[in-house]
């Protein structure tokens, strides 16, 4: 029943999964209460620029998408503060001109590159140990900062002008909390590709939302959740031999239908 | 000379050309409740945003105990018109008033429950923040503010959309914190009723000021008229 641990490749991905389930789960609750479930999207497409750079130029993929992201979240927090554009023109463009120059700078690779098909479409056995130890890394540093200023991050997300007539600086957490999810979403790239990631920032909060009432309880289901999609996806993908993100994302979207119906039916 | 605790001076501000508000001056001491009134685009919702130091004006200084604005942060609480959120956010009324930290060791759940008893929401603590009303909204801020010990209450249109008996709560509400702990307060509000009831001073708006002072001098039938139109007496309040 549980051959798969039998397999380094698996054992790996579930560290992997289980790490980027924490980390978008909680990353999530955040970014869907300030409604802008599109940011994950954005910044996964945009990240092609820096797996193609990488590619081009034989850097390291994974921290090098992870850079660019970053460099382009702050881009996109810029643009939405000192210019006339909303937040979700801000992030189309970047979203659109990040892609479009990755697929031009990958137009001057010659020949076929597998690495490539595994950040599109995520590939649990290109996962290497380096992979593992950054996808840890960025999570575990994500998750404590993010527990740290728990309050302000929650403050400066709710409540800005509140925040703001407080004394703190909701800038400087927004801005932080646009850097933390470009890497949150560069780590889970591997597992579910750049096409399908952002799914895992916003599906398990819309559907922990359903069923809590308070933050903290908000935060801890949808990362239980989190954690059940992706392990059960990971898993199913396993024994049906079908691609993981796409099964994964599929879990999870089922999950949802099944839950939403749930809680109307109870009500 | 004491000197007075909000100070505003040669306010100005436009947004593309267009004048918001023009030249406005005006002060009051600690304790005051000031009433700012005026039609609908007379400026009066910019005047507290540039109070607040959400925006910054074209022109003028705002002074808090004679310092500037951003001094006095921690200070001030602030009830907008309409708490912009999504009501499916699932986060309890608890949750909401400890988002800032205060003094009080660790938010102890017995200043929160005194602050919402002060308010008339005892037990309220673990209610989602979504299922209050839009009264018990405003009363719940009115809280926050009571538990954050703040000097300076800002409240825009604190009574719009809610029904008559709430809105009666909210109003002796501020008018029992200001007595009793001397907290100011600036109120926007388009009711000349509020006015006649609570200010100790009314700040008439209309881009410009119009009047200034305690409401028995300053609110005349030509005030009114600058303010509303010809038909302004019809809307005047009647004193019982």
């Amino acid at each position: 029943m549980l051959e798969f641990l039998n397999y380094p490749f698996m054992i790996r991905a579930i560290a992997a999964g289980s790490a980027v389930a924490l980390v978008l789960g909680y990353l999530g609750t955040f970014i869907v209460t300030r409604r802008l479930s599109f940011i994950g999207d954005g910044l996964a497409h945009a990240s092609l620029l820096g797996v193609a750079l990488a590619i081009l130029l034989g850097f390291a993929p994974l921290p090098t998408a992870m850079l660019t992201a970053v460099v382009l979240a702050i881009l996109i927090y810029y643009l939405e503060r000192r210019t006339n554009l909303s937040g979700d023109m801000a992030i189309a463009i970047i979203f659109t001109s990040g892609m479009a120059l990755g697929l031009i700078l990958l137009h001057f690779y010659s020949g076929y590159q597998p690495e490539l098909m595994s950040y599109l479409f995520g590939n649990i056995l290109a996962i290497s140990r380096w992979d593992l130890i950054s996808i840890i890394s960025a999570s575990v540093i994500i998750i404590t900062f993010l527990t740290i200023f728990f309050r302000r991050f929650l403050f400066a997300t709710f409540d800005p002008v509140g925040a703001y007539l407080a004394g703190k600086k909701p800038w400087l957490y927004d801005l932080l909390l646009y850097i933390m999810t470009a890497v949150a979403i560069i780590a889970g790239i591997k597992l579910v590709g750049i096409i399908l990631v952002s799914a895992l920032l916003v599906i398990p909060s819309a559907i922990s939302r359903l069923y809590t009432k308070s933050f903290v309880n908000f935060i801890l289901l949808t990362i239980l959740l989190s954690f059940l999609i992706i392990n059960s996806g990971l898993i199913l993908s396993y024994y049906l031999d079908l691609p993981s993100g796409a099964t994964i994302v599929l879990t999870g979207s089922i999950l949802f239908m099944f839950l939403s119906i749930t809680k109307k039916l109870i009500k | 000379m004491e000197i007075p605790y909000l100070q505003v001076n040669n306010l100005n501000y436009s947004i593309s050309g267009q004048t918001i508000l023009h030249d406005i001056s005006f002060k009051i001491e600690k304790g005051d409740i000031l009433v700012i009134i005026g039609p609908n685009g007379s400026g009066k919702t910019t005047l507290l945003k540039l109070i607040l130091g959400v925006i910054k004006p074209d022109k003028g200084t705002i002074l808090i105990n004679n310092r500037n604005v951003k001094t006095a942060l921690g200070k001030i609480a602030y009830v907008p018109q309409k708490f912009d959120f999504d009501r499916n956010t699932p986060i309890t009324v608890k949750e909401f008033i400890a988002l800032e930290k205060c003094g009080k060791r660790e938010h102890g759940l017995r200043y929160i429950s005194d602050a919402l008893a002060q308010v008339g929401m005892t037990g309220k603590e673990n209610k989602k923040l979504g299922v209050l009303s839009g009264g018990e909204f405003q009363r719940l801020m009115i809280a926050r503010a009571l538990l954050h010990e703040k000097e300076l209450l800002i409240f825009d249109e604190p009574a719009a959309g809610i029904d008559l008996q709430g809105e009666a709560t909210i109003y002796s509400l501020i008018s029992q914190i200001n007595q009793k702990k001397g907290t100011t307060c600036l109120i926007v509000s388009h009711e000349l009723s509020v006015v006649s009831r609570f200010a100790k001073q009314v700040l008439c708006l209309n881009k410009s000021l119009v009047c200034f002072g305690p409401p028995q001098v300053a609110i005349t039938p030509e005030v009114l008229k600058n303010l509303y139109g010809s038909e302004a007496g019809l809307y005047h309040h009647h004193k019982h």
